[in-house]
């Protein structure tokens, strides 16, 4: 019963796991053997790539913006239609369906509306006297505007948090009720330990999501530069604008599989693993604590 | 670790297990260290360079897979060259796959994909390519073809490390579309022949709104830009990029006057206005191509253009120059930046005869290059095309002809790092235009260290 | 006295407006995108809010242009066969992790939550290598052959719904002579339906909205492009204007939204579950 799952295990996680690492000390390009270089990707990874370190921090701003904006917008979304009797229904798809939309359509989507000269955003904006700005073609808006593309697609952590406070038991709120608490304290010590498992899933999700963030940040930037010319090198679209939205994973992603160094790809999957599960160590570990205290 | 052999990998997927019998533990460790052992020892190149009969074959058949990059309208004219050469040779069948990108089919080739013969770019792509590539020596002189058939800067450019793994094909020729309409509306009859100049009238062609954005533009100097890159700027400012096959840009002048000056004419207009401006522009490839719809007045662009705007904008008049040289440069005018395609053959194709049968009639028959570049308008690469009565040559196609084959004209060098080299460049000079600052030398310094860490990355062994 | 019946209808007042804005801003970007749809290639670069004239051309053009009928043919091969894959599978593994004593069931179940946990980049390299060996990029198998030996999320799923079903259920079919597959089909997938429709939605979307694996493995075959991809390379290979790359974009989307209503119940059931069982 286990046979194939087994297999699948081994032939898929551990043995890449190892043969990763392997690949990590050598010089290859697929198309001759791997060579032996010892830890020279790693310092070229740690010292010369003149922009790992650009594609590190943009992912890390997602992780530490991206996740908690999208939980807490999510939360607050959930907790005002939790108090809706009426047409229940009727909300929960509205704030759930854009969650559905395939990613790369509604990026396409956005980046269109949000063009600096022709898009109805700005010529919205326009109407009531504010100047738009460049959005996805300015280095720094381009993240907080994929950022708002992340909350407009919240809908799949919405839906949980949803079923979660709909599980909390009535009495212990009434039970605070009659001690005299606020909404604040209920939220603060009845629906957030209550709903903490589900807290906790969600955020390890979310990092993990974010930590592989990939495709919107890829189709951002090649809708958002326009140039999309057949002889145009993958890399020279990449991260539009100004490298502001190239990502760890995609900067791995050309290495290996553009620019065929598949050991250097392979040592920085080696860093993503160490980092991921670093990552995974301290919030599992928070998580504990959290749930100790509040309950 | 490492294991020695490289067996001949298996053609077919591996079969799924049959649901419901599952395999014992045995049989699953058995088949797991299979797939370590293959995988470890990578894809080598099988085969590789195999003697060449000393005669051509008499009769040749098979099917080829070529893989090229062009796609739409220039897609069906390779496909019409291709049919040409089926009739050409009734037992050989070409399959050909289009509009595919360079570093799809570099990946393709070198997973060990079924690939026979490819088109791709020199510059972004020959320098990673090539080793995947079987040599053409042996053949061009069994067949007599000469490199010397060839404009010399393509034939130099399709060579890599020493080997001679592809010919060129078409060539890109980069030069100045100007407006004529509106240049004369400011007085200007011809175009500019020096940055300077250009920079003059690019800013008296500019026209704004009354709030304050740009209306027309007289040339769009940001980098990034359609086809505003360091390699065709660089195409005549005569700037080094290499010496000794070490990255040399901050020790040449020309780079640090050519970007100092597209700074101070990006200032004088303002960043976040061109950038604006920019955003909302049409599709480079559409019929809402901003030189066409007249929006900008001048633009450096490709001889394709002119096929373009034949196609989508019959009723633009405009001419057709070399791009302005970098004043001091000691840049020649009457060249421009050039880039090529080269043809090759898979190194582990299993068709290589009927495989370089295609490669010496796409790139080395007359008739067929000129039908080439009749249809593509690209520039032939082989002489006696160029030089053939039967090119159609509007007169705005004229002047990539000729730039073509003139002295003046460069290119970026081919190397193991692809378009990491340019790319490097562009996305210093992308950062740098928007007038943040900072120490140019250092900056091209850091240009020089990056190149080079990639390159000695490449080569490490 | 009255102060707390008025609070009470302000806050309801104001929550309701609150939502009512918010609504429309989840709104705004759908409206704005099928109504760009209906423009002109040319009204497109004005930044015009309302299609004038109303170009319904430009859906004809859509499907004359992008070939959306093999694209959603694709998606649905691949989502639709790694789902069964997945559930061939994972179900039993889940089963046996769940229920039934075996040696090193906690180091597998480690094994799983980390395989789950890590981003798939990290195994990236050794595994696209290893399809290469076998020639098999450029075809759909190295997007699903993986799922017939399991999905670590899946499983993980599984294994807490299977965990929810009480034991006495199992031991009373090992009396009626069931073997461990008799008790895995007769008893517990019939038990564990919600659960295996909520691993099933989950692996679908996951698969149709997939971007990264077929820009991997089968973007060099236009013949195996899937909704995802087609629609970003359409973007890119395609001279055309805006208003038909949204049409494109209203199209491909239109599947996703049209299921969801049909099944609107067991969607967010199955949704909602994937994150309270975990």
């Amino acid at each position: 019963m286990m046979a194939l799952a087994t297999i699948g295990l081994l032939v898929f996680f551990l043995y890449p796991l190892c043969a990763n690492v392997y690949l990590s000390f050598t010089n290859y390009d697929l198309a001759s053997s791997p060579k032996w270089i010892g830890l020279r990707n790693y310092t070229y990874l740690f010292t010369q790539d003149p922009r790992v370190w650009h594609a590190a921090r943009n992912t890390l701003w997602f992780v530490v913006i991206l996740v908690p904006v999208r939980m807490v917008c999510s939360l607050g979304i959930a907790l005002l239609l939790t108090r809706r009797k009426r047409a229940s229904g009727f909300w929960r798809t509205l704030f759930y369906v854009p969650a559905l939309v395939p990613p790369v359509a509604s990026v396409v989507g956005f980046v269109f509306l949000f063009n600096p000269g022709t898009g109805p955003v700005n010529t919205l904006l326009k109407t009531f006297g504010i100047k738009g700005p460049l959005w996805f073609n300015d280095p720094s808006l381009s993240k907080p505007s994929l950022l708002l593309l992340g909350v407009w697609m919240m809908g799949d952590v919405m839906v949980i948090f949803l079923a979660a406070l709909l599980d909390v038991p009535k009495d212990q709120y009434e039970a605070a009720e009659l001690d005299g608490a606020g909404g604040r304290q209920k939220l603060w010590y009845i629906t957030l330990p209550n709903i903490s498992p589900v807290l906790l899933f969600s955020a390890v999700t979310g990092v993990i999501a974010a930590l592989q963030y990939f495709t919107e940040a890829a189709v951002a930037s090649s809708v958002a530069n326009g140039k999309t010319g057949i002889d145009a090198g993958a890399d020279q679209l990449l991260g539009y604008p100004n490298d502001s939205l190239l990502t760890y994973t995609q900067w791995m992603y050309v290495q290996g599989f553009s620019s065929f160094q598949l050991g250097y790809a392979a040592a920085m999957a080696v860093v993503l693993f160490v980092v991921a599960a670093a990552v995974m160590a301290v919030l599992l570990r928070k998580a504990g604590l959290f749930r100790r205290k509040g309950v | 670790m490492k294991s020695a052999i490289s067996p001949r990998p298996v053609r077919r997927p591996p079969r799924p297990h049959r649901p419901g019998r599952p395999p014992r533990l045995g049989t699953a460790l058995a088949a797991l260290s299979a797939t370590a052992a293959l995988s470890l020892t990578g894809c080598a190149v099988g085969g590789g360079d195999g003697p060449v009969a000393s005669t051509p074959p008499a009769h040749l058949s098979g099917t080829v897979q070529l893989w090229h990059h062009y796609s739409g309208r220039e897609a069906e004219v390779i496909q019409s060259v291709v049919d040409d050469f089926e009739k050409k040779y009734p037992d050989v069948k070409v399959h050909v796959h289009s509009g595919q990108q360079d570093t799809k089919i570099t990946q393709v080739v070198s997973s060990g994909g079924d690939v026979d013969a490819m088109i791709t770019n020199v510059n972004a792509t020959l320098g990673t390519a090539c080793k995947t590539m079987a040599d053409l020596t042996p053949y061009m002189r069994r067949d007599g073809v000469s490199t010397a058939d060839f404009q010399g800067i393509f034939a130099q450019a399709t060579a890599f490390d020493g080997r001679r793994c592809s010919l060129p094909t078409t060539s890109d020729v980069y030069g100045l579309y100007f407006n004529t309409a509106l240049l004369a509306k400011a007085g200007y009859t011809q175009p500019p022949r020096t940055l300077a100049q250009l920079e003059d009238m690019a800013l008296k062609l500019t026209t704004y709104n009354s709030d304050g954005s740009i209306k027309t533009l007289g040339f769009n100097p940001l980098v990034g830009f359609q086809q505003n890159t360091s390699a065709t700027f660089g195409g005549t400012a005569g700037v080094t990029w290499m010496k000794d096959g070490d990255s040399a840009v901050a020790s040449s002048p020309q780079w640090r006057r050519l970007i100092a000056w597209q700074r101070a004419f990006v200032k004088k207009i303002g960043y976040g206005k061109l950038k604006t401006f920019t955003a909302g522009l049409g599709d480079e490839w559409s019929a809402n191509n901003a030189f066409q719809t007249g929006r900008i007045a001048m633009t450096l662009d490709g001889e394709w253009r002119v096929a373009f705007i034949q196609d989508q904008a019959k009723k633009l008049r405009y001419g057709t120059a070399p791009f302005p040289v970098l004043d001091g440069s000691g840049q020649k005018y009457g060249g421009g930046f050039v880039s090529a395609a080269d043809i090759g053959i898979d190194k582990r194709s299993r068709h290589k005869e009927a495989a370089w049968a295609l490669v010496k009639y796409i790139a080395a028959d007359t008739d067929a290059a000129v039908k080439l570049a009749n249809g593509v308008k690209n520039i032939p690469t082989l002489k006696s095309a160029a030089a053939s009565p039967k090119l159609q040559a509007p007169v705005q196609y004229q002047t990539f002809i000729d730039a073509s084959g003139s002295p003046a004209s460069a290119t970026s060098p081919v190397t193991e790092i692809g378009s990491t080299l340019t790319a490097t460049m562009d996305n210093f000079w992308t950062t740098y235009q928007e007038g943040s600052g900072g120490d140019l030398t250092g900056g091209l310094k850091k240009v020089d260290r990056d190149i080079n860490n990639a390159l000695s990355l490449r080569r490490a062994k | 006295m009255s102060t707390v019946p008025v609070r009470r209808t302000l806050a309801y007042v104001a929550e309701h407006a609150l939502l009512i804005a918010l609504g429309l801003i989840f709104l705004v970007p759908v409206a704005f995108v099928v109504l760009t749809s209906f423009m002109g290639g040319h009204q497109t670069l004005t930044g015009a809010l309302w299609p004038h004239p109303w170009q319904w051309s430009n859906y004809s053009t859509a499907f004359h242009t992008a070939p959306l009928l093999r694209w959603f043919g694709n998606s649905l091969l691949y989502a639709g066969a790694s789902t069964l894959f997945m559930l061939i599978s994972s179900v039993p593994m889940a089963y046996v992790l769940a229920k039934v004593r075996i040696r090193f069931a906690g180091a597998i179940f480690f094994a799983v939550i980390i395989a789950m946990l890590l981003p798939p980049q990290v195994t990236q390299v050794p595994i696209y290598v290893m399809w290469a060996q076998f020639r098999v990029v450029g075809t759909m198998w190295p997007l699903i052959l993986p799922h017939l030996f399991g999905n670590a999320f899946s499983i993980f799923l599984l294994r807490q719904f299977f965990l929810s079903i009480p034991t006495e259920y199992i031991d009373a079919a090992r009396m009626d002579g069931n073997g461990e597959w008799g008790i895995l089909t007769r008893v517990m997938v019939p038990m564990a339906k919600p659960g295996i429709a909520a691993a099933s939605i989950f692996m679908f979307f996951q698969c149709w909205n997939d971007y990264y694996g077929p820009l991997l493995y089968t973007s060099e075959n236009p013949d195996l492009w899937t909704v995802s991809y087609g629609l970003a390379s359409f973007h890119g290979s395609h001279s055309t204007d805006w208003g038909v790359i949204m049409a494109v974009t209203t199209l491909a989307t239109l599947p996703v939204v049209l299921v969801f209503f049909l099944a609107q119940r067991t969607f967010v059931e199955g949704i909602t579950l994937t994150g309270v069982k975990g």
